[in-house]
């Protein structure tokens, strides 16, 4: 009892870890950030206060329109405090005397002027950044600045002369965080948005007819085909068909382009008969689901393709055999003798293979990304885009996630669906040693 | 077989099918060599200058050989890691005596559905925590885990064809459950090691996505990456040194597989039977 | 080899190291040599773009020595590297910035800029440079607007460029234009009195007389880019309300807009499924008149005259600004400059140095060898003095009639999820797949529901 299980726990430890740490962890955190307005805007990690433009624009929004136009502009004033401040800090006596003589009680209403002002004096200080700390002593606003906590925040509103109730306080705060926050909008905005509907139905359109047509169906064309044909022919066979998988789909993708492009190799064939050339690939929605699917099919056959051919050749021979006495034709073989065998390995493939292709989007990225228009964007595609996308340097990571977190709850139930289908119970015997 | 002559269709049927396949790649090793003119079928030149990559450096310094080390060394990795994992606990959950077996093995199948490339950018915190972000380790960590459920399913399907006689004998013997299971199961199953082996390295040598966005700082560019980056752009686009690097890309590729193909069958001879 | 290569697994605990010692030798005696490495990323950086990083690489030398001189050692070491890729690059930056493994200087588009800064990924440049110094001082203001955020200059315009309409000459010729006809065009466009809508008859006309194929009379940018705000623009859109500063959706002009492209289509000088075509055959087919008009880019002058082998530049293409859509609307071009924006650091020293750098690298005369390097537009009023500028034909022209009437695209947040969405609808209406007004719906309601209140639909 004792080694085995100890052996086992030892054995699993590492993969276990793994599996932790790249699958577990990253889909609770998936689920966590769904709730969030996370994006590169928000940053990942905490936040700060922000008194931006949008910041008060937020603030006028929610009725506190007075407030937004108090803290509005900025303004600069040389008071004693500021003096005093420059005194004790980098910018020393000399330039505290010298503004005192020079500028005292001077208002400013830009940062620049202000700048301008203090880099006349002769006591000026020698660096840019110097002089900016200098400057930032007599900010009397704070409109366009940051605060790490709430109390820096209070505290410059009040040094400008402006008064909050708790109320105002906290609408402040809210509006100036510059972090994310708890939300349930990117679940909302998923079920409003009209497009999601038609990208949902195009992902049950994807998997299923690409499953039907290749991973299963010409799966087996092949795999029977080649089980009659000779070692050579079906070898050769196996091993072309066996070429989309180990290409990189970066290559793979565009061997494809290379085909189907205006100036690609089937326009070039319909030239001779004096077709126009067009973008075959993209010219229609029709088009463009063809070579989605016919992309996804090549690469996803061969699996299925393997699969299959092994377990005909694990049928016994004499099967074959007396069916061929009998005077079975091929058709009949296949009927009685191969198909009922293939039963558990072209279900395994079915599943298997559906969870595979919703997950994937790397080749419709590649090839079509979506288009034309939306007609081939699936599910995965959408939240690779909205998460790892942006034309604007925004990458969505909130929206995305909830995105992906429908992709898991998918993908989980039909697996569990599939372990039913497997009478799985069976697939796990006990093992006999137990020492 | 006397109705071979019935054949004919079925085989006129593959090789038309085939025939995409065969047109692509055909082109692909005749274009690396040659220029065409536009709107022509067949080339009218034979050139090597689509290969000079080989002996220059591009214009910004990298040599395509340091990037070549970088994959072999991201795929090889991968597979290293992949492999034992799988073995360890694909052994564990077929033969082992572990508190929630079934539970862990069918966790093992629901792994698979989790789309993990939806979730990189919660794995790029995790990553960044372990402090492995940007880094040739992290990726590899990461893709590795990523072929976890695949290989542990396979490995376990494996282990489950290998006689329990054998172990019995060994534990007979005196030997340890790891003795027994290092000396006398792992032989047992080396066509496995080499299938799945074989089928994580050519994932590897493939993956785009994950070095991509997990260590994107180039230092670890690895061959997909510099690949996609010859036509990424609107100055940026070379199709025809795209296709001779894409080549030398999968040359290795084709080689291995030639000498491999039969480790790779077997992958699925076993591992769909449990 | 292996040594290089476990160096590079352990670069970032390196690079922690580094700093550290950097901060280290500040806090400690000024006296002693210090050395820092600063690096820089450029997105959509081809071969011909290199001096983005170079700059940077002079600027480094320039400031060391200036530093020398005034007693204190510095060693700048510049860690450049270029992404020809912009997805993978902005991925980069943002996931690494999150990381604090980021660069300390990133050269990307301006529009990064509002997120990017709302998050604090980035430092306002000005925090660290005096604004009335020259070469600051002497950079085109609305460049510098371009580049600015909230009140404040985030980063300095790495280059300018324009995005022009542009005409094959011998097929104007031969669709019944003079020599003066063609040399009066231009000005004619900005006044508004040749709109899209005539180019497309013109267009039709040159497929008509057999001088191009069908749907190649009008051949437009093959992938999104912002090119295509230009065409809003033209029928009288506008991207962002100047008083408030959010986001503005013109239903009116979005339609007009996606209605031009479905009516090139219905005319057949525009392919339906032109959006994907590579950008190899694109650039041979207009550098060899295979094309009647088209917009392309200022720096595409380096790539026709140079692997496209156009010999005749200026006697073959006419270039202008994007005609306005109706009569008597405005003809527009839309610059989309590249900045140079320093990342926050926890050493503020560094980011201090960075900034300096950064408007080192912007002095005219290297930032000239960029511009005519890669074809693009000077960012100062003095570049245009120096003669190697000012002895290109093609910069000189291109800044003095473009760069006027150059919009850009705003500074906002929100901005990229507007562009998706309108991108988006863009494609379905051109690919038939929906009404012009119908698109127009469909983008306003998903911007409504997506963006709220920080766009204002009208």
């Amino acid at each position: 009892m004792g080694s085995s299980r100890r052996l086992g726990l030892l054995f699993l430890a590492p993969a276990f870890v793994m599996v932790v740490l790249f699958f577990f962890a990253p889909t609770v955190l998936t689920g966590v950030f769904s709730f969030t307005t996370m994006s590169t805007s928000t940053g990942i990690y905490g936040g700060d206060y922000f008194v931006s433009e949008d910041a008060l624009r937020r603030l006028a929004s929610e009725g506190e329109d007075q407030l937004a136009q108090q803290l509005a502009g900025t303004s600069y004033k040389i008071d004693s405090a500021g003096i005093e401040a420059v005194r004790v800090g980098e910018g020393g006596a000399a330039l505290a005397d010298e503004i005192a003589a020079t500028l005292a009680g001077q208002h400013f209403a830009d940062q620049r002027e202000a700048e301008r002002a203090i880099k006349d004096l002769n006591s000026r200080p020698r660096s840019i950044r110097a002089l900016k700390a200098v400057v930032e002593q007599f900010r009397r606003s704070v409109a366009g600045a940051r605060f790490a906590d709430k109390a820096g925040l209070y505290a410059a509103v009040e040094g400008a002369g402006i008064t909050l109730d708790e109320a105002q306080k906290e609408a402040l705060a809210g509006a100036s965080w510059s972090g994310w926050h708890w939300t349930v909008q990117n679940f909302k905005r998923m079920a409003t948005t009209p497009d999601n509907a038609r990208i949902l139905i195009n992902t049950i359109l994807y998997v299923g007819v690409t499953l039907a047509l290749f991973h299963v169906g010409f799966a087996l064309v092949i795999a029977i085909a080649s089980h009659y044909l000779s070692e050579t022919a079906s070898g050769i066979f196996r091993g072309i068909w066996l070429l989309p998988r180990i290409t990189p789909s970066v290559l793979f993708v565009l061997l494809w382009k290379w085909l189907a492009w205006d100036t690609g190799f089937i326009s070039r064939i319909a030239a001779l008969f004096g077709a126009a050339p067009r973008n075959w690939m993209l010219d229609t929605a029709a088009h463009a689901w063809v070579f989605v699917v016919l992309i996804n099919g090549f690469v996803g056959a061969s699996m299925g393709m393997l699969i299959f051919s092994s377990a005909i050749k694990a049928i016994p021979a004499p099967l074959f055999h007396a069916a061929e006495v009998d005077g079975a034709s091929h058709w009949q073989q296949i009927r009685f003798i191969i198909l009922p065998q293939l039963r558990w390995p072209i279900l395994f493939v079915a599943c298997y293979q559906t969870l595979s292709l919703l997950a994937s989007y790397e080749q419709i990225l590649l090839s079509t990304d979506g288009g034309p228009g939306r007609v081939t964007e699936v599910w995965s595609l959408a939240a690779y885009h909205s998460a790892l996308q942006n034309y604007a340097g925004n990458l969505l990571y909130g929206y995305g996630a909830a995105l992906a977190l429908v992709l898991v709850v998918i993908g989980v139930i039909a697996s569990l669906l599939f372990l039913r289908l497997f009478r799985f119970k069976e697939l796990v015997t006990q093992p006999r040693i137990e020492i | 077989m006397e109705n071979r002559k019935n054949l004919r269709p079925a085989f006129w049927l593959l090789a038309l099918l085939s025939l995409p396949l065969v047109l692509m790649y055909g082109y692909l090793v005749l274009d690396t060599v040659s220029t065409t003119k536009p709107g022509a079928l067949l080339p009218d030149h034979f050139t090597f200058q689509h290969w000079r990559f080989l002996w220059e450096r591009d214009a910004q310094g990298v040599s395509i050989w340091s990037v070549t080390l970088n994959s072999v060394i991201f795929a090889g990795s991968v597979t290293l890691i992949a492999l034992s994992l799988s073995l360890t606990a694909g052994y564990a959950l077929s033969r082992l005596n572990i508190p929630f077996r079934r539970h862990l093995l069918a966790m093992v199948l629901v792994l698979h559905a989790f789309p993990s490339v939806t979730l990189l950018v919660a794995i790029f915190i995790v990553l960044q925590m372990i402090g492995l972000y940007n880094t040739l380790i992290g990726v590899i960590l990461v893709f590795a885990a990523l072929q976890l459920p695949l290989g542990i399913w396979l490995m376990k399907g494996f282990y489950d064809g290998v006689p329990w006689e054998i172990e019995m004998a060994g534990l007979q013997d005196g030997a340890s459950r790891f003795t027994v299971w290092w000396r006398l199961v792992l032989p047992q199953i080396r066509p496995a090691i080499a299938a799945v082996g074989v089928f994580v390295f050519i994932t590897g040598w493939a993956e785009y996505v994950t070095p991509q966005v997990l260590a994107p700082s180039g230092n670890t560019q690895v061959l997909s990456l510099y690949l996609a980056g010859l036509i990424s752009n609107d100055q940026h686009f070379d199709f025809a040194l795209f296709k001779s690097v894409g080549l030398f890309y999968i040359a290795p590729v084709l080689v291995f597989y030639a000498f491999t193909h039969k480790a790779l069958m077997s992958i699925y001879g076993g591992g769909t039977k449990g | 080899m292996l040594e290089t290569r476990l160096g590079r697994l352990v670069r970032p605990a390196r690079r922690a190291l580094c700093v550290a010692a950097v901060a280290a030798a500040f806090a400690g005696a000024a006296a002693h040599a210090e050395e820092m490495t600063v690096s820089v990323w450029a997105g959509g950086t081809g071969d011909a773009d290199m001096y983005r990083i170079d700059a940077i690489k002079m600027a480094a030398d320039i400031l060391s020595r200036q530093e020398a001189i005034k007693g204190h050692e510095l060693k700048i070491t510049v860690e450049g590297k270029p992404y020809t890729d912009w997805d993978q690059f902005k991925q980069a930056v943002t996931l690494a910035g999150q990381a604090g493994s980021g660069p300390n200087i990133v050269v990307t588009g301006h529009e990064d800029i509002a997120s990017w800064a709302q998050s604090g990924l980035i430092v306002p440049v000005e925090d660290y440079l005096d604004l009335d110094a020259w070469p600051i001082s002497d950079i085109y203001p609305n460049l510098l607007k371009i580049a600015s955020f909230n009140g404040k200059i985030y980063g300095l315009p790495q280059d300018a460029e324009s995005r022009p309409l542009f005409g094959w000459i011998p097929h104007l010729k031969k669709i019944g234009y003079s020599d003066s006809d063609i040399a009066a065009l231009p000005g004619r466009i900005e006044k508004g009195d040749y709109t899209l809508y005539d180019m497309l008859n013109d267009a039709r006309k040159m497929q008509d007389a057999g001088l191009v194929q069908p749907g190649y009379g009008f051949y437009p940018r093959v992938s999104n880019g912002p090119d295509y705000w230009q065409f809003y623009v033209a029928f009288g859109g506008k991207m962002q309300d100047e008083k408030t500063g959010r986001l503005e959706l013109d239903k009116a002009a979005l339609e007009k807009m996606y209605q031009f492209f479905i009516d090139a289509v219905k005319m057949g000088v525009t392919r339906k499924n032109h959006i994907g075509t590579p950008w190899d055959q694109w650039y041979t087919e207009v550098a060899t008149g295979k094309a009647g008009f088209w917009d392309g880019g200022t720096w595409h002058y380096a790539r026709y005259t140079g692997k496209e082998g156009l010999k005749d530049f200026f006697g073959s293409l006419m270039f202008s600004l994007i005609p306005a859509g109706e009569k008597g609307g405005v003809a527009n071009t839309l610059t989309h400059p590249l900045v140079y924006l320093v990342t926050k650091q926890k050493d503020e020293h560094l980011q201090e140095v960075a900034s300096q750098l950064v408007a080192i690298a912007s002095e005219p005369r290297i930032n000239a060898l960029h511009a005519i390097k890669s074809a693009h537009l000077g960012i100062s009023r003095s570049e245009a003095h120096i003669g190697f500028y000012a002895d290109d034909r093609w910069t000189r022209e291109a800044t003095e009639r473009l760069l006027p009437h150059a919009v850009a695209m705003p500074n906002n947040t929100h901005f990229g999820t507007y562009w998706d969405v309108m991108w988006k609808g863009l494609q379905t209406a051109w690919q038939g797949q929906s009404s012009a007004s119908d698109a127009v719906n469909a983008v306003a309601s998903e911007l409504q529901g997506s963006l709220g209140d920080a766009i204002i639909i009208n």
